[in-house]
C-alpha cells in the first residue's frame, strides 16, 4: 500500500456492489483502491444463507467475486480501514484513509485461527448478528478475504490503563475467567514483580476505575490477583532459577533494595544486564519489611523477593554501604540506579518528642520486642499516613487502648481511606485537629511523620543537594546515574516505587544502548476506552452481576492475615462479570500461540492520503433495529429474532449447526414471519418499502421448510412484492410448499410461560377480525435503511441526500449512479434499497460512469 | 500426461460434507495412479485455500490438479486462474462436481453418495492423467460495439460507450429512435414526457463522432466471434458490413395486448394503461378529463392484466414489475387533472416497491380506493352503453360483492418480450421460459449471454422501468468496455480438433455444426475437415457424426473420455 499514492478510482465499501465496480474498472485497466471497514470484503451478501430466486448458496456466489477482487492486478484492497475525508484537489480528489490497528502483521498471518482458540475475551459476533460470541482475536468468517486474523481492541481497558505499573488487570481477569491462573501469573510477571505483595497491599486503582464500579460494584481485581499469586506459590514454593537468553556484558549497580530497587533489578535482569544490588541492612525489602503480618505475611514477601533474586544475573550484597558513586564507576558499573528510599532524620523532631515514652513509627514497626509492654496502655499514634495506621493497628493487636491524633482534618490524612476505616473499626479513636503539645494521658506516643529521601550517599558527590532531581527519564544530572522510588518522589507508595523503577530501567536500557532517550516512548498504551463507548456497545443493558464482599477473618484483631483468599469457583464467578471494556484484554495468549509470530501489540493505526480521479461510494445499507418496534418484543423475548439472524441460522457457516430457537434450543414447529417490520411504517419514520424483505422471507420460508419439513410456517404480510425476474414463480413455489400466507398486520406479541409467543393480528381476508395465534418462534422481516456513514467523508464537499437519507442520484432515469458532486458516483444500495441483481447492475452502471468520467477528463474535455 | 496430480476435496461448509464423507473420499483416492497429494478443504474457493493450493503445486511440483467441489459452472474459472497463478497449465485442471451432481442429489444416503463421489473423483483423476496442456487463442478485438434496438437503453448504452472511447453503432428497426418511450406519456420520477428524454439523448448523440445510428435497419448476418464480429446490416436500402467487438441487445418489450373480451377489452371505454397515459398527456381541458368527448368522473384500474397468470395455460407467469408503480403514478396524474375523480384500483398485491410506495400512499391520501382480488376470482366486467360495471368481492368490510360503476376501465397491462425471430435465428441467443433473453447468472453475470461477446440489457432481459433499463444498459456498456479496452480476448482452446490421418473428407460433419465452424481444405494428398477456432464453441456436436473417430474436442479427447469410463467401471470390474 505504501508504494501507491495515486489511483484512478477509489471505491468505498467492499460489498457486492463495491467488488463488482472494482472488478469492472480493474478489467478496463484502471487502478482501483477498494477500502473496506471490516476485516474482510464481502459485505452483507457473504453472510446470507442462500439467495433468491435461484436458491444459490450465497457463499458460492460471493467467494469467487471476493477472490477475484483480491487477486486482481489492478485492485488494491485496504481492509479494516475507513475513508475519513474526501476533498477536491484541482481536478482530482484526495482521500484520507485510516487503517485501523489489527495488531496482526498480515504478511505473517497464515489465517490458521490458533489465536481465536487461545483468546480469552468473548465479544458479540457481528458476523453472526450477535447470536453467539466470537473472540476478540478473530477471522471474520471462514471464507474471509483476506483471510487474516485481527484483534479487536477499542482502547485500553480502564482498569489496565489506570495502573501506574501497567499491570494488565483486564488480562488477568480474562485469564482467570478461563481458569488460566498460571498463565495469569506469567502475564503479571511480564509487567511487574512482587505479585504476592501487590495482591495484598496495592491500593488497587484498577478497581476504582472498573466500569462495574458504577453498577453493582467493581470486579474484585486485587482478590483475583491474590488467588493467582497464591495458586502459583502453592505449586512452586520456591522459584526456579532463571537465566535470560542473552546475558549482556554490562554491569549495573542498584543502591537500595526497597520495592523500587528490587523491581529495577528485576526489569534490568530480565533484559540480560548483570545487576548488583547494594543493601546496607541485613535484609532485602526496605520499607516492605515494616508492613505488619496481618496485612502482608513475611513468607509472601520473601517469596516475591526470591522470584527476583532467582535471576542468575542478579548479585545481592547485603550489609554493604556504598560510600562513593565514583567508586562504582571505577568498579565497572556502567550505570547506577539510586533507590535508597527515605529515612527519618531525628534532628528534625520537635522538642516535645525528646521524651522517653516517645518512639518514631518506623522504629516501632522494626522493634517487635517492645510490643509486649503495650497491653492495656494508652497509646497515642500521632500522624496521618499509612505508617501511622499500621502502628495503631499493631498496638491494637497487642491490647493497647489506641487513639490516632492528627493535626488537621481527615481529608488531609495521606493514609488510604481503607486503612483509616479499618483502624477505626478495629477500635482506634480518631482525634482530628489535635496538637502534639497538648496530648494527655499517653503512656506511649508513636510519632509518624513522612520520612524524607535518604540522600546520605550524595554527600561529597556532584549531586549533593537538599533534594535529588531527575528528569523525565528518571535520570540525574550525571547521565549514568538514574534514580527511582521514594528517594526522588518523597514518601509515597509501592505503586509509585515500582512504576518509577520500571521507567528508570526502560531508560537505563536505552542509555546503555546509546539510543536517544527521546526516541522511544516508555508508556505506549492506547488511550482508555471511554465509558459511553462501553455503554453504547452494550446498548446500555449491561448483564447483571453481583457485588463482591471481601472474606475477612472472624477474629478481627488476629496477628495473622485478616483478608482471606477466596475459592477458585468464586474467582471465576466474579471474573465473568467483567465487561471486557477495551475488547482485547492483552492476555497475550495469542502472542504465545501464534506459530507465525504475527501478533504485534505495538501496531498502531496508520493514516494514508491518496489521490484519485474518481470515487464510487458503495457503503451499502443498515438493517432496521427491530427493538425500536417495541410491540414485537425483539430483545425482550428470546424467540423473537430478526431476519438477518434467521439467515445466519440457515447459512452454511451457521452458528448453531441446526435450526433451533434461541431460548431453549428446541426445534421450532410453528414459526411465524412478520413482514414489513420497520418499513412501510410511518411510526418508525420509514414510510417506503424495503424491496427485498418479501423475497428474502419467501426464501427463508422455503429453506426452513427444507430443514424442518414438518414445521408449520405462517407469513403475515401486507402485499407480497415478488416483482423481479423469476420472483413471482418463486412465490408460487413457496405457496405450493404449503406455507400459509395471512394478509394482516400484527398488532403486538406477548410471551407465554413456555417462551412461546402469542401474536395478536388483524386477519384482513377474514373480516378483518383480531385473532390470536400461538407460535414457538417469530422472525421479524426487518426493513433496510440508509447507511448514513456514506456522507461522513464529505465535509467541505456536499454530497446530496434524498429525503430518506440515501445518496441522491441527480437524474435517476438517465444518469444512474451520478451524484451531486461531479466525479463522485454511487453504487448499489447506498442510493436506494436494491436486491442483489439490481445492485450488481447498478455497480456496472457506476463503473461505466466512473470510466467515462476518467476518459473524458483524460481527453481534456 | 500428468503423473503428479494433486487432488483437493471440498467440504463446502457442509453443503458437501453433510451428505458425503469427504475424508473418506480423500483417503480412498489418495492411492490412485498418478496422485501425488490429496487434501480436504472447508471452502476450497476461499482465498486462503487457494493460496495453500498454489503453495502445494509449487512445492510438490504437481503437474495436474483435480478439485472435487461444486459445478464447474461456478468455479471452473476460479480454479483455472488459481492453477495459472501457480504456473500450471489451466487445462491440466479438472473440476469434479460432487455437490450439484452428488451431495445435493443424494441427501438421503450418505454411504452411496460417498461411493459415487469416489467414482466421480477417480474419473476426474483419469481425465487429468490423460490431459495435455492447451493454450488459449488470442484474438485482437475491435473497439466498436453494435447495439440492436434504439430505445432508451440502446441510446444510453451508446452514449456510455462513446464516453469510454468505444465506437457505438445503433440499429433501430423503426423509422425513428426512442422505442416505447415515444408513446409513454409522462413518466416518474421527474414528470417529464418520455419523448423529451429521447430528444435530450438524441441531441447529445448528434454531437458525437463515435456514434452511428441506423434507422429502418436490421441485422441480417453475423460472422466471427467475440472481439471481432462481422455484422451485415441493412438500413433502408443501404447494405453495409460492420466490424464490431461486441453486440448488445436492447430490443425492448411490447406492451401486452389483452385478448378480445379479456376483462371487457374491446369495449370502447376499456383501454390499456399505455393508451390511458397517452390520453392523459393529450388532455387539454383543465380540471376535466375528457375521453371520447365525454367528461370522465369515475375510473377503475384492474391490475395484473397479462401478468402473473399462474393458472392460464401459456399465460405469462411472471410479474411485469413496473405496472403497479406506473398505475399508481398514472392515477396521481389523473388526480392532477381532476382532483374530484373517483378512482378505484382492483389489484392482487400492490407492488410499489422502494420509494414508489409513496405514489401508493399519495393515492390513498387523495381518496383512491383499493380492492384486492385473487387470480381465481377476477372482477366481473359488464357494460351498459358507455358505462362499465365491475363486480368485485370486497374482502375487508362487506365480504359481499361490490358493484363499481365507472366511465373508464383501465387495464393495467404488463410487458411481453419482442419476438425477434429473425434476429434470434442469426444470433442464437438463448431465451427463457418467459420469452425474454436469458442471462448466464442473475447475480454473477447479469448482462452476459452464453455466447461470448453478446450482451443483453434493458427490457429485452425482463420487465424493468426506465431507470432500471438504463442502469442495466450501462452495466452492459461497462462489461463491453472491460472486454474491449484491453485490445484482445482469449478464446477457450477446448474446441474441436481434426485428427488428420483419420479424416477421409466424407463431409458428414459439415452440417452437424450449429455455428458453421467446419470447412474443408486441401491437404497434400486429400481433402479434410478444418475447424475455425474462433467460431467453434467446443460443443462436441460434430464428434459423434464422424464415422472415423477423426474429430475430438480438446480437453475431452477420446483417450480422456475412455479413461474416465474405464476408471468408473473399475469398481464394477473388481466385484
Amino acid at each position: 500500500m505504501s508504494d501507491y499514492k495515486k489511483f484512478d478510482a477509489l471505491v468505498v465499501g467492499g460489498g457486492i456492489a463495491g467488488m463488482e465496480s472494482s472488478i469492472l474498472l480493474g478489467d478496463m485497466g484502471f487502478k482501483v483502491l477498494l477500502v473496506e471497514k471490516e476485516s474482510s470484503i464481502g459485505g452483507k451478501m457473504i453472510l446470507l444463507s442462500k439467495v433468491f430466486p435461484t436458491l444459490d448458496c450465497s457463499s458460492c456466489i460471493s467467494t469467487p467475486k471476493m477472490a477475484a477482487t483480491a487477486a486482481h492486478n489492478n485492485i488494491t484492497v485496504l481492509n479494516y480501514s475507513e475513508v475519513e475525508e474526501i476533498k477536491k484537489k484541482e481536478d482530482s480528489f484526495t482521500a484520507k484513509i485510516l487503517k485501523k490497528a489489527s495488531f496482526v502483521d498480515p504478511a505473517k498471518c497464515t489465517g490458521c485461527g490458533q489465536c481465536e482458540l487461545a483468546c480469552t475475551v468473548p465479544l458479540l459476533d457481528q458476523f453472526n448478528c450477535d447470536l453467539i460470541p466470537r473472540r476478540a482475536a478473530y477471522i471474520a468468517f471462514p471464507q474471509a478475504v483476506p483471510k487474516k486474523a485481527v484483534i479487536e481492541k477499542f482502547g485500553t481497558s480502564p482498569c489496565t490503563f489506570v495502573c501506574p505499573v501497567g499491570i494488565k488487570a483486564h488480562g488477568l481477569v480474562s485469564l482467570s475467567r478461563s481458569g488460566k491462573f498460571e498463565e495469569a501469573y506469567l502475564l503479571y510477571l511480564e509487567d511487574s514483580p512482587m505479585v504476592g505483595t501487590l495482591s495484598r497491599i496495592c491500593s488497587a486503582p484498577c478497581e476504582k476505575r472498573c466500569t462495574r464500579n458504577q453498577l453493582e460494584g467493581s470486579i474484585p481485581i486485587r482478590n483475583i490477583k491474590r488467588y493467582i499469586a497464591d495458586k502459583h506459590f502453592e505449586s512452586f514454593p520456591t522459584p526456579q532459577k532463571k537465566e535470560p537468553k542473552n546475558i549482556l556484558d554490562k554491569k549495573i549497580a542498584i543502591v537500595g533494595s526497597g520495592p523500587s530497587g528490587l523491581s529495577a533489578a528485576y526489569y534490568l535482569a530480565k533484559k540480560g544486564y548483570k545487576v548488583t544490588i547494594f543493601e546496607s541492612s541485613d535484609k532485602l525489602g526496605g520499607k516492605l519489611q515494616l508492613i505488619p503480618e496481618y496485612l502482608l505475611p513475611k513468607n509472601l514477601l520473601d517469596r516475591d523477593i526470591e522470584e527476583i533474586t532467582s535471576y542468575q544475573n542478579i548479585e545481592v550484597k547485603l550489609n554493604t554501604t556504598v560510600s562513593s558513586l565514583g567508586k562504582l564507576k571505577e568498579d565497572g558499573f556502567e550505570a547506577v540506579l539510586l533507590s535508597t528510599g527515605t529515612c527519618h532524620d531525628k534532628g528534625e523532631y520537635p522538642d516535645v518528642l525528646k521524651q522517653k515514652n516517645v518512639i518514631d513509627a518506623i522504629s516501632f514497626l522494626q522493634n517487635k520486642e517492645s510490643y509486649e509492654a503495650l497491653s492495656s496502655k494508652n497509646v497515642v499514634v500521632f500522624g496521618g499516613n499509612n505508617i501511622a495506621m499500621h502502628c495503631a493497628r499493631v498496638a491494637l493487636r497487642h491490647k493497647a487502648n489506641v487513639s490516632i491524633h492528627f493535626e488537621k482534618d481527615r481529608i488531609d490524612m495521606s493514609a488510604s481511606k481503607k486503612e483509616i476505616d479499618d483502624a477505626v473499626n478495629e477500635g482506634a479513636k480518631l482525634v482530628l485537629n489535635s496538637q502534639l503539645d497538648k496530648l494527655e494521658n499517653a503512656d506511649f506516643i508513636i510519632y509518624s511523620i513522612d520520612p524524607k529521601p535518604d540522600l546520605s550517599l550524595l554527600k561529597g558527590s556532584e549531586l549533593e543537594s537538599s533534594s535529588l532531581k531527575v528528569n523525565e527519564f528518571q535520570q540525574t544530572q550525571i547521565p549514568w546515574i538514574f534514580a527511582c522510588g521514594d528517594v526522588t518522589s518523597g514518601h509515597s507508595n509501592i505503586l509509585k516505587a515500582i512504576s518509577t523503577s520500571k521507567k528508570a530501567a526502560f531508560y537505563v536500557d536505552l542509555f546503555l544502548n546509546n539510543i536517544d532517550l527521546h526516541s522511544e516512548k516508555f508508556d505506549d498504551r492506547l488511550p482508555a476506552v471511554k465509558p459511553n463507548e462501553i455503554k453504547e456497545r452494550y446498548n446500555s443493558s449491561f448483564p447483571k452481576h453481583m457485588q463482591f464482599l471481601p472474606h475477612l477473618r472472624a477474629d478481627k484483631l488476629s496477628l495473622e492475615e485478616i483478608e482471606q483468599t477466596i475459592s477458585e469457583e468464586e474467582i471465576k464467578k466474579y471474573a465473568t462479570g467483567c465487561l471486557d471494556c477495551g475488547g482485547c484484554s492483552e492476555c497475550h495468549q495469542c502472542v504465545n500461540i501464534c506459530p507465525a509470530n504475527a501478533i504485534d501489540f505495538s501496531i498502531r493505526p496508520v493514516n494514508y492520503e491518496v489521490e484519485v480521479d474518481t470515487v464510487i461510494v458503495s457503503t451499502g445499507f443498515k438493517l432496521f433495529d427491530a427493538s425500536k418496534k417495541e410491540i414485537f418484543g425483539f430483545g425482550r423475548f428470546p424467540n423473537v429474532i430478526d431476519a438477518m439472524q434467521m439467515d445466519r441460522i440457515l447459512a452454511p457457516t451457521r452458528p448453531y449447526n441446526a435450526v433451533i430457537r434461541p431460548s431453549d434450543g428446541k426445534v421450532p414447529s410453528n414459526i411465524a414471519m412478520i413482514l414489513c417490520v420497520g418499513s412501510r411504517d410511518k411510526k418508525v419514520n420509514n414510510n417506503i418499502c424495503s424491496r427485498v424483505c418479501c423475497m428474502y422471507s419467501l426464501k427463508q420460508a422455503q429453506l426452513i421448510m427444507g430443514a424442518l419439513p414438518v414445521a408449520d410456517l405462517t407469513i403475515y404480510y401486507i402485499d407480497i412484492r415478488a416483482f423481479g425476474k423469476g420472483y413471482e414463480e418463486f412465490y408460487h413455489q413457496a405457496k405450493e410448499m404449503g406455507i400459509r400466507f395471512v394478509k394482516g398486520k400484527v398488532a403486538r406479541i406477548e410471551e407465554d410461560e413456555e417462551s412461546n409467543l402469542n401474536l395478536f393480528y388483524e386477519d384482513i381476508e377474514e373480516d378483518g377480525q383480531v385473532k390470536i395465534a400461538n407460535h414457538d418462534m417469530v422472525i421479524l422481516s426487518v426493513g433496510l435503511l440508509s447507511n448514513t456513514s456514506a456522507f461522513e467523508p464529505f465535509k467541505d464537499l456536499k454530497l446530496d441526500s434524498d429525503e430518506h437519507m440515501f445518496v441522491k442520484e441527480v437524474d435517476e432515469n438517465i444518469e444512474p449512479a451520478k451524484t451531486s458532486i461531479d466525479g463522485i458516483f454511487v453504487a448499489g444500495t447506498s442510493t436506494a434499497i436494491k436486491d442483489i441483481p439490481d445492485s450488481v447492475l447498478h455497480a456496472g452502471a457506476a463503473a461505466a460512469q466512473a470510466a467515462g468520467y476518467i476518459s473524458k477528463k483524460r481527453r481534456g474535455l | 500426461m500428468s503423473d503428479k496430480i494433486g487432488v483437493f476435496v471440498c467440504y463446502c461448509g457442509g453443503n458437501i460434507s453433510d451428505f458425503v464423507d469427504v475424508e473418506k473420499v480423500k483417503d480412498t483416492i489418495s492411492g490412485e495412479e498418478g496422485v501425488a497429494f490429496a487434501k480436504t478443504n472447508m471452502f476450497t474457493c476461499s482465498d486462503s485455500a487457494q493460496t495453500e493450493m498454489i503453495n502445494a503445486i509449487k512445492e510438490k511440483n504437481l503437474d495436474g490438479i483435480v478439485i472435487a467441489s461444486c459445478s464447474p459452472k461456478l468455479h471452473l474459472k476460479t480454479f483455472q486462474n488459481m492453477a495459472q497463478r501457480a504456473g500450471l497449465n489451466p487445462y491440466q485442471y479438472t473440476q469434479v462436481n460432487i455437490r450439484e451432481q452428488c451431495s445435493w442429489a443424494h441427501t438421503h444416503n450418505k454411504e452411496a453418495a460417498t461411493e459415487k463421489a469416489i467414482d466421480l473423483v477417480r474419473a476426474g483423476i483419469a481425465k487429468t492423467r490423460n490431459s495435455i496442456p492447451l493454450n488459449p487463442l488470442r484474438v485482437n478485438t475491435v473497439n466498436q460495439a453494435l447495439i440492436i434496438g434504439g430505445g432508451i437503453s440502446g441510446l444510453r448504452c451508446a452514449l456510455a460507450l462513446s464516453e469510454m472511447g468505444i465506437f457505438a453503432h445503433v440499429v433501430e428497426k423503426e423509422s425513428k429512435i426512442g422505442g416505447n418511450l415515444n408513446d409513454i406519456g409522462i413518466i416518474f420520477p421527474d414528470h417529464k414526457n418520455g419523448y423529451e428524454l429521447i430528444e435530450e439523448l438524441e441531441k447529445d448523440i448528434k454531437k458525437r463522432a463515435n456514434i452511428n445510428i441506423y434507422t429502418n435497419a436490421k441485422l441480417i448476418k453475423k460472422q466471427g466471434s467475440v472481439g471481432n464480429f462481422e455484422c451485415d446490416i441493412v438500413s433502408g436500402n443501404e447494405k453495409l458490413t460492420l466490424n464490431v467487438g461486441s453486440i448488445i441487445l436492447t430490443t425492448g418489450f411490447k406492451p401486452y395486448t389483452p385478448e378480445p373480451n379479456e376483462l371487457g377489452y374491446g369495449h370502447p371505454n376499456v383501454i390499456t394503461l399505455v393508451d390511458f397515459k397517452k390520453l392523459l398527456s393529450n388532455n387539454s381541458k383543465k380540471g376535466e378529463l375528457i375521453f371520447n368527448g365525454q367528461r370522465v368522473r369515475e375510473i377503475t384500474y384492474v391490475y395484473c392484466v397479462g401478468s402473473r397468470e399462474s393458472t392460464k395455460e401459456d399465460g405469462n407467469k411472471y410479474c411485469s414489475r413496473y405496472c403497479c408503480s406506473a398505475a399508481n403514478y398514472t392515477s396521481l396524474l389523473a388526480f392532477d387533472i381532476d382532483p374530484k375523480l373517483k378512482q378505484y384500483h382492483i389489484y392482487r398485491d400492490i407492488r410499489t416497491y422502494g420509494k414508489y410506495e409513496e405514489y401508493y400512499e399519495e393515492n390513498l391520501r387523495r381518496g383512491a380506493l383499493f380492492f384486492k382480488y385473487d387470480e381465481e376470482n377476477p372482477p366481473d366486467i359488464s357494460s351498459k352503453g358507455e358505462r362499465i360495471k365491475i363486480l368485485v368481492k370486497d374482502r375487508l368490510i362487506a365480504k359481499d360483492d361490490i358493484l363499481i360503476p365507472c366511465d373508464l376501465l383501465v387495464l393495467v397491462n404488463g410487458m411481453v418480450a419482442n419476438e425477434n425471430a429473425e434476429l434470434n435465428n442469426i444470433l442464437k441467443t438463448p431465451i427463457g421460459k418467459d420469452k425474454f433473453y436469458n442471462e448466464i447468472h442473475p447475480k454473477l453475470r447479469p448482462v452476459e449471454t452464453v455466447i461470448d461477446g453478446i450482451f443483453i440489457a434493458g427490457t429485452s432481459q425482463g420487465p424493468k422501468n426506465i431507470s432500471e433499463s438504463v442502469t442495466s444498459s450501462m452495466a452492459a456498456a461497462s462489461k463491453t468496455a472491460s472486454l474491449l479496452i484491453k485490445g484482445y480476448v482469449n478464446i477457450e482452446p477446448t474446441i474441436a480438433h481434426v485428427i488428420e490421418e483419420k479424416c477421409t473428407g466424407c463431409k458428414l460433419c459439415e452440417h452437424s455444426c450449429p455455428y458453421e465452424a467446419i470447412s474443408f481444405v486441401n491437404k497434400t494428398d486429400k481433402v479434410i475437415a478444418d475447424i475455425n477456432p474462433a467460431i467453434c464453441k467446443g460443443c462436441g456436436g460434430c464428434v459423434p457424426d464422424c464415422p472415423e473417430d477423426a474429430l475430438e474436442v480438446l480437453g475431452y479427447t477420446h483417450s480422456q473420455i475412455n479413461s474416465m469410463i474405464d476408471s468408473m467401471l473399475l469398481e464394477a470390474k473388481e466385484c
